[in-house]
């Protein structure tokens, strides 16, 4: 039965103590190895850092992992880093799942350290679950319009603007008032220079 | 200034605006409206005769009400483009009656009321979002007289009464009989760091920009006695404590403490300012020429549209939201828009030159790498399953998918952005998110509610702005139960009804769904639609027998970890409350309804394949008459 | 197009009358005792 989950590697991250601090990581990494299809384990003081994605890389090779579970931090922050890590072990990017155990976990729950773990747990349960399901995917490519669009004409803007434009790209440049400048050209000195504003 | 208006690859559009964007990431489409300015900009050549002729005099806005201009005008003399325009509002208009004697004196004949606003349309791989912000407006504060007493003034103010440029030419004068103040005071944060009036937070700029102003007064009057009223100074920046010293090494008194209240002498106009200075412990009283106000900074009350327009979303203090306060401090949440300037926070001349920097080498990377990849989130159609019923072109919010009566629906691939609002609202399930399927989401709440489901809030969250509301309040280290599991969808329109029958069929006791404010939604309105599946839920329980207050719906921006961790704390009363027996007669009534769910779904296909095929023999049948037609006279 | 409409909160219990605008943007609806977004049209509408 097992056999037909997809082998599956999950990297529990204690992210220093910003994790571990709460939740008992320990207790999380040997309950992952009782998850269907999940054929290894790997603790890791920071996933995140090369260390960390070596092993992940590693171990896809050595496991012919077919789905990685990170469960660290919010896959706002690093969904991407470790979609591109799998990616350079061969695997496509689409099979990555990450489980937050930092933003929604450790962090919230600091004072309730074995509600914190149950919950982690849940969430590698999840993201294993979620995991088994992912099928690979091709992002599609687009070509980029050479162009930049800047709203805004003050100091930023222009500078942006001019910083864009010197680099060789064309620039719009959009200024709700009749005139460029903004603030910053009501301004007569501006500090620390000590100098005229326009 | 001027570089920008001569650069061959900046093109300036002044009195504009973006009206609307399209697209995403690498090919956006905007569309600017450019409000006729009647005088040809390329033809004038500032030569002024217009203005001299012009009857009509309203305050100069740019001298911050100090002196007049004319209805047509330049808005400062270094003005990009330099050229005249004429403000619709003020003109008395070109009728022979009414005026036009601006048209009589323009030699280069530029002035041309025929012109209309136009809309131009620009296609961007990125943009960079500039808008600044508004110096605070003091007048509520009504303990300091501002614009009842002549001779209190903001720092705004104090700015163009002290330029050469100014109104009075670079004599510093004051507003009541135009003398020159020696006595001149300066309190600090009127309109920052208050809960009474303004903004809560620190505005960042003000404590320099006093510091400079008390220079200049030192450099152009050595006799002026200045005084700054202050809570802190704020000096933490690069030479700026430098600053601070050779003010205080001037002369000019700093005072710890800020006034209560300004009063004025209604004879001489003069102000006297009651204040306790906290550092003597005692409570002076300050005879001055002249009060300036330094304000503070807030977020431009017009950044409504442009939030709106390009989906971006707000910190608690109405600045723009990045994507990470220290990670990604340029980048807006939507990819390949970034932020520059006060628009995001208040900041000086250098920081906003050095956001900008940055802002425009993210473009860069962007735009320099010719081609990128995005996301892998379109729909899948199940031909087969598909009953050409159209609602999922109906609720799409990018139209992109095309359908016509009867027909198949079309994916418009690069037209999407992946929100699932199409795979919800599909009646028979023919719609597959790549990488948000049912499946996936089914297997995720199998997993979360296998062992002790009685103890889980079930949770579906929006990836950009329940789930990232979720994230703050886990940096802000918000404290709350531990019974929320989250299911991470793009937008909150992904959760179909099913999906959340689903979830209380496998013994939910209560189910969060939630997404991004109305403002805030990524998806243009994709979010309406969620409103209309949870009130079709709670309809359907209520009809089950489940209560529908078992189902709740929130709307939390990525900003609101309070909001976030408040809703998970006042909805761990209602969680606690549903009994086993609750959960069990859910579970049973679920299981039924789910089979029958599935019935009409298959039923539906099937009737929808039958009429297909019965319309196909149709067709073969006629095609095969009339070719049977056709072939018949040619036999003969 | 105004109409006053019945509304039920699903967090407090709180049973109000909001107006409702059939045409222009839909607005987000909030419960005006506990803040709550978790609003119910109630099903005898008046108007």
């Amino acid at each position: 039965m097992e056999n037909n989950f997809p082998r599956t590697g999950v990297f529990i991250c204690d992210c220093g103590l910003n994790i571990a601090g709460t939740v008992d990581t320990a207790a999380v990494t040997e309950y992952a190895q009782s998850l269907p299809g999940v054929v290894c384990v790997v603790h890791n003081k920071y996933t995140c850092a090369d260390p960390g994605q070596n092993e992940i890389r590693k171990a896809i090779g050595e496991h012919k992992l077919e789905r990685v579970v990170v469960a660290s931090c919010t896959p706002r922050m690093h969904e991407l880093t470790f979609r591109a890590c799998v990616a350079q072990a061969g695997l496509n990017p689409y099979l990555m799942e990450m489980a937050n155990l930092r933003e929604h976990c450790s962090w919230v729950h600091a004072g309730d350290p074995a509600g914190a773990t149950q919950k982690a747990k849940d969430l590698v349960r999840s993201a294993v679950a979620r995991a088994h399901e992912l099928q690979p995917q091709i992002e599609p490519e687009v070509d980029v319009t050479q162009a930049a669009l800047v709203i805004g004409g003050g100091i930023a803007g222009i500078q942006a603007a001019l910083d864009i434009a010197d680099g060789g790209m064309q620039v719009y440049l959009v200024e709700k008032e009749p005139s460029i400048g903004g603030l910053m050209a009501q301004l007569d000195k501006t500090y620390p220079t000590m100098d005229c504003s326009i | 200034m001027m570089d920008a208006g001569r650069h061959p690859r900046i093109k300036v559009l002044v009195s504009s605006e973006v009206i609307d964007v399209s697209g995403a990431v690498g090919n956006f489409h905007v569309k600017v409206r450019r409000r006729a300015r009647y005088v040809q900009q390329d033809l004038c050549n500032s030569c002024a005769e217009c203005t001299k002729v012009c009857p009509v005099i309203i305050p100069d806005e740019y001298q911050m009400g100090l002196a007049s201009r004319k209805a047509i005008y330049i808005p400062f003399p270094q003005a990009v483009p330099s050229a005249y325009l004429i403000n619709p509002e003020d003109c008395l208009g070109n009728n022979p009656i009414a005026c036009g004697k601006c048209l009589e004196v323009c030699e280069q004949k530029c002035i041309d009321f025929d012109m209309r606003d136009e809309i131009l349309e620009v296609d961007v791989g990125a943009m960079i979002v500039a808008t600044g912000m508004e110096a605070y407006d003091p007048t509520e504060i009504t303990e300091y007289g501002y614009s009842r007493y002549d001779n209190v003034i903001t720092s705004m103010e104090f700015e163009r009464l002290i330029c050469a440029g100014g109104p009075s030419a670079g004599h510093f004068v004051r507003p009541s009989d135009g003398e020159r103040p020696r006595r001149i005071g300066f309190i600090q944060c009127v309109g920052s760091r208050s809960s009474r009036y303004g903004s809560p937070y620190c505005s960042n700029i003000c404590c320099m920009n006093t510091v400079k102003d008390t220079l200049l007064l030192a450099d152009h009057y050595p006799d002026t006695d200045a005084k700054v009223f202050y809570m802190d100074i704020r000096a933490f920046g690069k030479g700026f404590e430098d600053l601070y010293l050779r003010s205080r090494s001037s002369g000019v008194r700093y005072i710890r403490g800020i006034p209560g209240e300004i009063e004025e002498d209604p004879q001489t106009k003069n102000l006297r300012v009651r204040v306790e200075n906290t550092l003597a412990g005692e409570l002076e009283q300050h005879e001055l020429d002249m009060v300036v106000l330094s304000v503070g900074v807030r977020p431009r009350l017009d950044s409504n549209t442009v939030q709106r327009l390009l989906t971006l979303s707000r910190t608690s203090d109405g600045f723009f939201l990045e994507a990470h306060p220290k990670l990604k401090p340029v980048d807006a949440p939507t990819r390949g828009i970034f932020l520059a300037g006060c628009c995001e926070s208040p900041k000086d001349v250098k920081d906003s030159v050095t956001q900008a920097g940055a802002a425009a080498s993210h473009v860069q990377v962007l735009l320099s790498a010719g081609r990128i990849r995005i996301d892998a989130g379109t729909p899948l159609l199940e031909e087969a399953d598909c009953i050409r019923c159209g609602r999922c072109a109906a609720v799409c919010p990018f139209h992109a998918i095309h359908w016509q009566r009867g027909g198949v629906p079309e994916i418009i691939e690069a037209a999407c952005s992946g929100c699932g609002c199409c795979a919800a609202e599909c009646p028979v399930d023919a719609l597959t998110m790549r990488h948000s399927t049912d499946e996936q989401l089914k297997a995720q709440i199998d997993a979360i509610l296998d062992e002790h489901p009685e103890d889980k809030l079930l949770t579906f969250a929006c990836n950009w702005c329940s789930y990232a509301g979720g994230d703050t309040a886990g940096t802000a280290r918000l404290q709350f139960p531990v019974h929320g599991r989250l299911v991470r969808t793009m937008c909150s329109a992904r959760v179909s009804e099913d999906l959340i029958l689903y979830a209380f069929e496998k013994g939910a006791p209560l189910v969060l769904v939630s997404g991004c404010h109305f403002a805030d939604c990524h998806y243009i309105n994709a979010n309406r639609q969620t409103v209309t599946r949870v009130e079709r839920a709670w309809d359907r329980l209520e009809k089950l027998g489940i209560r529908p207050e078992r189902l709740h719906l929130e709307w939390i921006s990525a900003a609101e970890g309070q909001k976030f961790a408040e809703v998970m704390r006042v909805l761990d009363e209602p969680r606690a409350q549903v009994t086993a027996e609750e959960i069990a007669h859910t579970r049973k009534v679920l299981a039924e309804e789910r089979k029958r769910r599935e019935g009409r779904k298959e039923k539906m296909r099937a009737a929808a394949r039958k009429k297909r095929e019965a319309a196909a023999d149709a067709r073969a049948e006629s095609s095969a008459g009339a070719a049977a037609s056709v072939a018949g006279p040619a036999k003969s | 197009m105004e109409e006053e409409r019945r509304f039920r909160c699903l967090r407090c219990g709180l049973e109000f009358t909001a107006v409702h605008r059939k045409d222009g943007e839909p607005v987000e609806r909030v419960c005006p005792r506990c803040r709550s977004n978790s609003i119910r049209p109630t099903k005898e509408a008046k108007g």
